[in-house]
């Protein structure tokens, strides 16, 4: 895939978010760039607390973002905009959340939960209009449309989360922001949502921007990948030169802690744990550094030109 | 595991719910002996019946739901008998404790994490005072919380998750239980910290001689800690065998199916293996096999006749007709048959 020719969609440009005032300033995002194509699946992977859905939801407006600022087909949608473009931005780019049990209002009924976004936007001319749609929406994520007239808690996990991707899907989005969608759920609605995820992606030409902590599933799904570690990217690139050659010590831990479904390897499998002393930066500031076509790592000038040795 | 001493026996186990005046079978028959020391893994997709069937050794099932037949044998007494919450009180921390799924929601949050601790520990080891501070925090140090005094003093906001299973972990290890069942006990936290909280579980296993039951459905977690693995389905164990036997030698198309599902094991760019439909209705009698309208393996007696065990080795027993010397010859899906193929390979170099 040669990125020149494919349109970025989103860009996001060396943004800060930052919690808190005075002494209690945390700054949970340092510094993050990264750009995502038109149809394609990038992903965002770092424990928890490292700021990868900060990220998110700064690129929908939910967390202000304090500097830098975030495109969309090249128009900034970060800081102050004009209401049509917030407006665009709330059709354009929906969220799926993590936990289909909590994400759901449970007074609500399906119908209504899936069609609020339409609501919002007065999506629809007729009742008759957004009952369809309703239906369309709920089929399209393999749900019978009658459960519309159902409470969430009638439904399993792996169900609300359908509930949940139905009522993305209805607002036509074009970049869908997935917030740990299967970590919730169990092995196999896990394969059934991924493969409607991915499925979806196909018919409506979406683009997903996926945040997890599991790599397993990240190498699966996403065609490029950014590993986040305390609020700055340490690693970014194609997903399987990522996992073929990982290059910072992060990655490196993360991808040894992917556990295997396989007993014997199990037993002896040593997770190398991260240590972030092993970078002496000393005055200089580590960088997001280009290292091979499409495979970029945070490191010093002299972690540099190891790696890039390594690489030859 | 040396002895195969059996230190809990579950004979034809049976729970029912009552929900809006319907009965919902949701154990359907469960035998199942738990031998001493060993650490067993109950997987099967939510709604199987794994929870509900450990709940019932411990007298937790809901108030609408009950044991309504078979035998859960533990020390001589049938628990299967048990009402009152009095006689459950002895069983529950006490011989078999647990360590929940979400350590967010399993600690008072009002409470500090030392207190709730010793809680366990005055009430299970008739430590008082100074002597019960002190082994609280013992146990402390022992799941792995760097400086435990000045941890003893905080409150469950003030840990991180990883932080907090391991005080959950505290708290199971001073009831002094003989068996401990940790439902889906990394879940809810991250690959690193997993890891840790695995060893130190493991860890503790080997330390107080724990007898472990994991409820999980990650089976990388079931590879790297079960002896054995029980698979569950629609309320019923549907194979049972070591993890070996279960990683490189399934027999049942639902394990089949489980395996086939791990993106590990998935092409990029093609859908991931997925069980299609969905589990079927416990409000309902299940005729034959719970699994055949699932089971693209299914024969025609699968929808008639349930199947019997059938068993592959001592350990190893699969309830599915395709094991029947009538059934025709069936071979696990590719990628599951690449998979055990390595490790059975590996196994036979170790």
């Amino acid at each position: 895939m040669s990125e020149q020719s494919r349109e970025k969609l989103l860009e996001v440009r060396d943004i800060h978010v930052v919690f808190g005032k005075g002494r209690k300033r945390f700054e949970a995002i340092r510094g993050v760039s990264f750009d995502i194509y038109q149809g394609e699946t990038f992903g965002l992977v770092g424990e928890s607390g490292s700021g990868k859905t900060t990220i998110g939801r700064a690129i929908i407006r939910i967390n202000p973002v304090s500097q830098g600022e975030i495109l969309y087909r090249g128009e900034k949608i970060s800081g102050r905009i004009r209401p049509e473009t917030q407006r665009k931005v709330i059709r354009n780019i929906q969220m799926i959340f993590q936990d289909p049990m909590a994400s759901l209002n449970e007074r609500a009924k399906v119908d209504y939960i899936v069609s609020e976004g339409l609501y919002n936007i007065k999506g629809f001319s007729t009742e008759e209009e957004r009952r369809e749609k309703v239906r369309k929406a709920m089929l399209d994520v393999g749900l019978p449309p009658e459960f519309a007239s159902r409470f969430p808690h009638e439904f399993s996990g792996g169900q609300r989360q359908r509930i949940g991707i139905a009522r993305t899907l209805i607002m036509n989005p074009e970049l869908v922001i997935a917030d740990e969608p299967i970590s919730a759920l169990d092995v196999s609605i896990r394969a059934q949502v991924l493969n409607l995820l991915m499925s979806l992606q196909q018919q409506y030409g979406l683009t997903y921007l996926f945040i997890a902590h599991d790599l397993s599933i990240m190498r699966f799904i996403t065609n490029r990948l950014g590993v986040i570690y305390k609020g700055q990217i340490v690693e970014l690139g194609d997903t399987e030169t990522i996992f073929r050659h990982p290059l910072h010590p992060y990655t490196k831990a993360l991808i040894s802690a992917i556990p295997q479904p396989d007993p014997l390897t199990e037993r002896d499998r040593v997770t190398t744990p991260y240590d972030p002393s092993v970078h002496h930066y000393g005055q200089e500031q580590p960088q997001l550094t280009e290292v091979e076509p499409g495979h970029s790592v945070l490191a010093s000038r002299e972690e540099l030109e190891a790696w890039r040795k390594a690489l030859q | 595991m040396e002895q195969n001493e059996v230190i809990l026996s579950v004979r034809d186990l049976e729970v029912q719910f009552t929900l809006r005046g319907q009965t919902l079978t949701a154990i359907r028959g469960i035998s199942l002996d738990l031998l001493r020391g060993e650490s067993l893994a109950i997987v099967g997709e939510s709604g199987s019946g794994k929870s509900v069937f450990t709940k019932s050794f411990m007298g937790m099932l809901d108030n609408n739901g009950h044991v309504s037949g078979g035998s859960i044998l533990y020390k001589g007494q049938d628990l299967a008998k048990y009402t009152s919450s009095a006689e459950w009180r002895k069983i529950r921390g006490h011989e078999i404790a647990m360590v929940f799924q979400d350590p967010m929601t399993s600690l008072n949050p009002l409470k500090t994490v030392g207190r709730q601790i010793q809680e366990a520990v005055e009430l299970h080891q008739g430590l008082k005072g100074r002597a019960a501070r002190q082994k609280t925090i013992e146990y402390l140090t022992d799941v792995g919380i760097p400086a435990p005094e000045k941890r003893y003093r905080q409150y469950p906001h003030e840990f991180s998750g990883g932080m907090r299973q391991r005080a959950v972990i505290a708290t199971a290890m001073a009831c002094n239980p003989e068996i401990l069942i940790c439902d889906e006990p990394t879940t809810a936290l991250d690959v690193t910290i997993q890891a840790q909280i695995i060893e130190l579980l493991r860890d503790m296993q080997k330390k107080y001689h724990l007898t472990i039951i994991y409820i999980t459905h990650d089976l990388g977690v079931v590879a790297k800690v079960a002896d054995r693995v029980a698979v569950m389905y629609a309320g019923d164990i549907i194979e049972i065998g070591t993890s070996y036997e279960i990683f490189y030698h399934a027999r049942h198309p639902y394990t089949w199916a489980l395996l086939s599902s791990l993106p590990q094991l998935g092409v990029k760019g093609e859908p991931l293996f997925s069980i299609q439909g969905t589990p079927p209705n416990l409000f309902k009698a299940i005729e034959g096999d719970a699994f055949a309208p699932r089971n693209p393996y299914a024969l025609k007696i699968d929808y008639l006749i349930r199947p019997p065990y059938f068993e592959l080795s001592p350990t190893h027993k699969v309830r599915s007709w395709l094991e029947d010397p009538r059934a025709p010859e069936t071979a696990p899906p590719d990628t599951v048959q690449r998979m055990m193929a390595r490790g059975r390979e590996a196994a036979d170099r170790v």
